[in-house]
């Protein structure tokens, strides 16, 4: 539902039935409501066969990539020679993107049960549950949850464990996260190996969202043919989302829709629309690491992996941001830039010294020292900045830059032209 | 069993490399050198600095070369048009932050930003004169190194050699982002006794030697291959002297001894190579005369083999370890016919192992040629031999400033620096040291190594195997078939040679199969 | 040119009291058997640090080295890369405001005027005179739709505004 809001008619509440109650986050009143029924069951099912199950029903991971979860888990040596481990990716940094925060302040069993099945699947004794250190809440919810579960005997021979984060949004990389979990600096690592071969300790490893764990309980319920016919537009791209919108919108808040929802009825009917007398200017539909789109492209927007390709972004992490015609764009591509050069690691040059850069150009800009050749230096820097480095970071701080000056060009060109009215940044 | 091998193409040229090879290292066989900074074949791979960026086909995007494996029928490119736009933008950034400091930095001329931006880069920045410069003051981080974090690029060579090779962590990079620096605890100093290590991976003028700094330009030093005199490890090491006078010591790379490192304790060892308080001439005794007189090679030769010829009874020789193995061989055929004992003491010291390499450490033995001495019949009971020197007819002397020896006969003193005892010598005889000669010296696995000239002689000082070997030759050639059968050695490799067809433990060995990574004498029992 | 020195460590005049002893010290060991190396309860290591002096010095990254046997430098490392750890002390109330875009379109920057303001700190990571008010702006809190969220300690604030900071302040003490 769009929590805080009343479930809007046109979402399908599947993940988010029980936000706002908090007797569904106690062990026994989510045993109540059918809770651990299937992790019980789960855990007499052979592992292949689970991993089938996720397979067929076309979960893709919820974290950004839109990896399929089923074969993400099938990568996991079948046969077990060596200690496997199940990583939860719970630091949810990307802007504009806060869903998981929900699923674990209110439903934290959803995610352990998830979590727990997942562990059996790929034949994991022990899980590591990342949250990031910012999360005070979520964090004390789930400790009390998984000492409730665990006293109640749920997980077997399971181990969980929660782990937590220091402020560092690229612990969110899933080679990150292992590293941090290992007690070093966030740096994301080279590949291979990749971590079904060696990740955490070395040792096979597969790391999940918290959305996407939360749905594996259901999916065994309701079977992955239930989960699979939840699609609107592509077949790609099953089940629900929930989209956390975030901006100039009447209602934020987190709505679960199935997928292939129109955006433009999201943020029309489920939000309440824009602000009165202001009309929309720009959308990012995933999580500000990929590309901006405009009205246009926004209210013919499909949201699904394939549909907002389409249009020329992606689908991200479903963290909607919503910019109406009284955004400075240019302000707050700076501002973005700004996020990503705090949160470089340090490691590649592009990122390291690219990010830096890019942020200053723009600033420059904003205080009307900003000469044409800057947007031409932006673009090369941006291309410098994708796809030549270990992790995509670099490549996120050049997505809002490049579809902000193609898209929003005439904002720049006002404020070097002398147009627009100096912005001087702290 | 053979590695299984892989062919690919690199720019064009075919090359065959083990399988599991990484493509910068194929790429060097192909004749090709991938721009790099974190790469480094003794340290494990970071694949950070995205400099080494090259086109392989097939690939959707560009690929680091240094961690990336060959694959057969693989085809790299790394002049395309991407690849190098890909290089020039990672130079680009790496100096956006970058001081212009080259001409105040001691790098100039060996530094890999230099030659890379040279060859690939921007020719002018696009950076707005109008953006500070990130600045960090220059910290000390103990005995040698000095860090200059305004030009570190952040390779993280240093972290990596202090964690995986020294295995002490005491580097760590510090911050995130454009703020990160080579950081160092509060109570900690980069005192590890391979710590010096740091200055030369470090591909720009960032972490500096303070022995060195503002010592020399890059360009005004010549090179000379030598080997390190500090223990008996052996290490390859480069000499750079500046007009005449060795300003620095860096490792040279052979990876049956030393990889590519040197301990701190050899890289600082060189100062006595300069030293002026030299013995420059020959110095005999006339007649029965009280003071020793300077004199030319002739007339000292003619000295030398009047006390020895027709001298009976024993000859006692007392030789530095610092020795060369010509040398050494020389000195004892000398005394061919003669009833003969010679010994040397070594220094010894603490060992100081390379954790993360097998066998390498400062060796607590502090001499480069103990092992040769012994291969050469030399014992370790130095004390036996002084007491035989007391009533020995001839007591010869080799470099060893220490002489705590009396004796009734001749005391003949070959040396590089003149010791108040040896006044008592009838002739004392100036010989180079070990970066003005051409010699080899055995280390303690008995891998045989050459050492190549890296500066003049003083004076009338003359390489000690020339001495002796001129002086065998005075003497006429000496007794025994096989030692060399007298007659003039004109070079090093000649003496070389009478000494490998004369003793055993050389057999087969030369100079040109030495070359400048050595070779194990063979059949020689590696110690314990 | 200037250079700052490392000089050679002196004994501490002043008496160092451990961290990890007693209760703390049983809580590390109980982490510690989560993980098959000592390296990998760093973290919630230095979280324990934290909760305990308010804040981690070079002595106590030594502390934890030892405890867990990593050197101090390597600890240091880890620490500067996690902007939550506090490197030096900070005021009573540590307050984080969100002013990444989704918040910042929604008044984010005022929300940190606003603090700055109501507490006397008067400037970004500044303590205020009285020692009781530290306020940063951070990176994205995870709560966009709760704009402005803000962090005073552990106390995750969600949809705070300029009006209501005033009052906020006069909660704690």
């Amino acid at each position: 539902m769009g929590y805080p809001h009343k479930p809007h008619a046109k979402e399908t509440v599947v993940l988010s039935k029980h936000f706002g109650d908090a007797d569904a986050r106690t062990y026994k009143g989510w045993v109540k409501r059918g809770g651990y029924e299937m992790l019980a069951q789960a855990l007499t099912m052979e592992p292949a066969r689970v991993i089938d199950i996720v397979k067929e029903s076309g979960l893709r991971g919820r974290g950004g990539a839109g990896f399929p979860t089923g074969l993400k888990w099938s990568f996991m040596p079948k046969e077990k020679k060596k200690p496997h481990y199940l990583c939860v990716n719970a630091d949810e940094s990307e802007p504009g993107t806060f869903k998981d925060r929900e699923i674990m302040r209110w439903t934290p069993h959803a995610l352990l049960e998830g979590t727990a099945i997942a562990a059996h699947a790929i034949q994991a004794e022990v899980v590591y549950i990342y949250i990031r250190g910012e999360f005070t809440e979520p964090w004390a919810v789930m400790q009390r949850a998984l000492a409730e579960a665990t006293a109640a005997g749920v997980f077997g021979a399971i181990k969980l464990h929660l782990h937590r984060g220091a402020g560092a949004y690229i612990c969110g990389e899933e080679t990150a996260l292992m590293n941090s979990i290992e007690g070093k600096r966030g740096n994301p690592r080279i590949k291979p190996p990749f971590p079904a071969a060696a990740g955490v300790f070395g040792m096979p490893t597969t790391i999940n969202n918290v959305e996407t764990l939360a749905a594996v309980p259901l999916i065994l319920k309701k079977g992955a043919a239930w989960y699979k016919g939840l699609s609107l537009a592509s077949p790609k791209s099953t089940g629900t989302k929930l989209f956390s919108v975030c901006g100039h919108v009447q209602k934020p808040g987190n709505y679960e829709v199935t997928m292939g929802f129109p955006l433009k009825d999201l943020l029309y009917d489920l939000c309440g629309g824009i602000p009165p007398g202001r009309t929309l200017k720009a959308c990012i539909p995933g999580g500000s690491s990929v590309p901006i789109l405009n009205r246009e492209e926004t209210e013919s927007c499909l949201l699904d992996y394939e549909g907002v390709v389409e249009k020329g972004s992606m689908l991200g992490s479903g963290g909607v941001i919503v910019f109406d015609d009284s955004t400075d764009m240019v302000y707050q591509i700076m501002r973005l830039a700004r996020f990503y050069a705090h949160e470089s690691c340090a490691q590649c040059t592009q990122c390291r010294e690219g990010t830096a850069w890019t942020t200053k150009i723009l600033e420059r800009i904003l205080a009307g020292q900003g000469k044409t050749a800057d947007l031409d230096l932006l673009l090369d820097l941006a291309e410098n900045m994708t796809g030549k480095t270990i992790c995509v970071l670099s490549d996120s701080c050049a997505a809002p830059v490049v579809s902000g000056i193609k898209k929003f060009k005439k904002e720049f060109e006002d404020y070097i032209a002398g147009r627009r009215k100096p912005v001087m940044v702290a | 069993m053979p590695d299984e091998l892989v062919t690919l193409t690199i720019d064009g040229v075919p090359v065959s490399v083990p399988k599991g090879t990484l493509v910068i290292e194929a790429a060097k066989q192909a004749g090709v050198l991938v721009p790099h900074y974190c790469y480094h074949p003794g340290l494990p791979v970071a694949g950070l600095c995205r400099m080494c960026l090259v086109d392989i086909e097939k690939a959707p995007k560009l690929q680091i070369a240094c961690a990336t494996q060959v694959a057969e029928g693989m085809v790299v490119r790394t002049q395309s048009p991407q690849a190098k736009s890909g290089r020039m933008g990672v130079l680009e950034l790496l100096l956006i932050n970058h001081p212009l400091d080259c001409p105040i930095c001691d790098q100039a001329g060996e530094c890999e930003l230099q030659d890379f931006t040279f060859q690939e880069g921007r020719p002018a920045t696009r950076y707005s004169p109008d953006y500070a410069k990130r600045f960090n003051p220059v910290e000390d981080f103990g005995p040698d190194v000095l860090y200059v974090p305004n030009r570190c690029i952040l390779c993280t060579r240093c972290v990596r050699f202090m964690e995986d090779v020294a295995k002490e962590p005491v580097l760590n990079v510090s911050e995130r982002g454009d703020r990160a620096y080579i950081g160092i605890h509060s109570e900690g100093r980069l005192d590890h006794p391979w710590a010096g290590n740091v200055v030369d991976l470090c591909p720009v003028g960032s972490l500096l030697s303070k022995d060195f700094l503002h010592k020399a330009r890059a360009w005004e030093l010549d090179k000379a291959a030598s080997i390190c005199t500090g223990c008996s490890q052996g290490c390859n090491v480069t000499l750079d002297t500046r007009e005449n006078v060795v300003v620095r010591v860096r490792p040279r790379p052979n990876l049956e001894v030393n990889r590519y490192f040197i301990c701190d304790h050899g890289r600082m060892n060189y100062r006595w190579m300069n030293r002026g308080d030299r013995i420059e001439a020959p110095l005999v005794r006339r007649g029965g005369g009280s003071e020793l007189h300077a004199t030319d090679w002739d007339e000292a030769f003619d000295v030398v083999a009047s006390r020895l010829r027709g001298a009976g009874g024993k000859a006692v020789a007392l030789v530095s370890p610092k020795a060369s193995t010509e040398a050494l061989y020389f000195a004892r055929e000398l005394f061919r016919g003669l009833e003969w004992s010679g010994a040397f003491q070594v220094v010894m010291g603490e060992e100081a192992p390379l954790a993360g390499v097998p066998n390498l450490a400062l060796r607590a033995e502090r001499a480069p040629n103990g092992r040769g001495a012994e291969l050469l019949g030399y014992s370790r009971d130095y004390a036996a031999a002084v007491a035989a020197a007391e009533t020995a007819s001839v007591v010869l002397v080799l470099d060893e400033p220490d002489i705590a020896v009396r004796t009734a006969g001749a005391l003949i003193y070959v040396g590089t620096v003149l010791p108040e005892r040896a006044r008592d010598a009838q002739a004392v005889l100036p010989i180079a040291n070990v970066a003005e000669e051409e010699g080899t010296f055995v280390n303690r696995d008995g891998r045989v190594q050459r050492y190549f000239q890296a500066k003049s002689a003083p004076g009338m000082a003359r390489p000690a195997w020339w001495v002796f070997s001129e002086l065998v030759a005075t003497l006429g050639g000496g007794g025994g078939g096989g030692g060399g059968g007298g007659g003039h050695v004109g070079t090093a490799a000649e003496a070389f040679d009478r000494l490998a067809a004369s003793v055993e433990a050389f057999r087969g060995l030369s100079y040109p199969q030495l070359g400048f990574a050595g070779a194990a004498a063979p059949a020689v029992a590696v110690p314990a | 040119m200037s250079v700052s020195t490392h000089p050679t460590p002196q004994p501490g005049t002043e008496e160092y009291s451990p961290v990890f002893a007693g209760k703390t010290l049983e809580q590390l060991s109980e982490i510690l058997t989560r993980y098959p190396t000592k390296q990998a309860a760093l973290l919630p290591a230095l979280w324990l640090v934290q909760q305990a002096r308010g804040w981690i010095s070079d002595r106590n990254m030594a502390e934890v080295g030892e405890v867990l046997g990593l050197t101090a430098a390597y600890v240091k490392g880890v620490v500067t890369f996690y902007t939550m750890y506090h490197q030096h002390p900070v005021g009573r109330h540590f307050v984080q405001v969100c002013t990444t875009s989704p918040c910042n379109i929604c008044g984010a920057e005022a929300v940190v005027k606003a603090f700055l303001d109501a507490t006397g700190a008067k400037e970004l990571g500044a303590t205020s005179p009285d020692g009781k008010w530290t306020v940063i702006e951070v990176e994205c809190l995870g709560a966009c739709g709760f704009a402005t969220p803000v962090l005073v300690n552990d106390d995750f604030l969600e949809s705070v505004t300029p009006d209501k900071v005033p009052d906020l302040v006069k909660r704690y003490k």
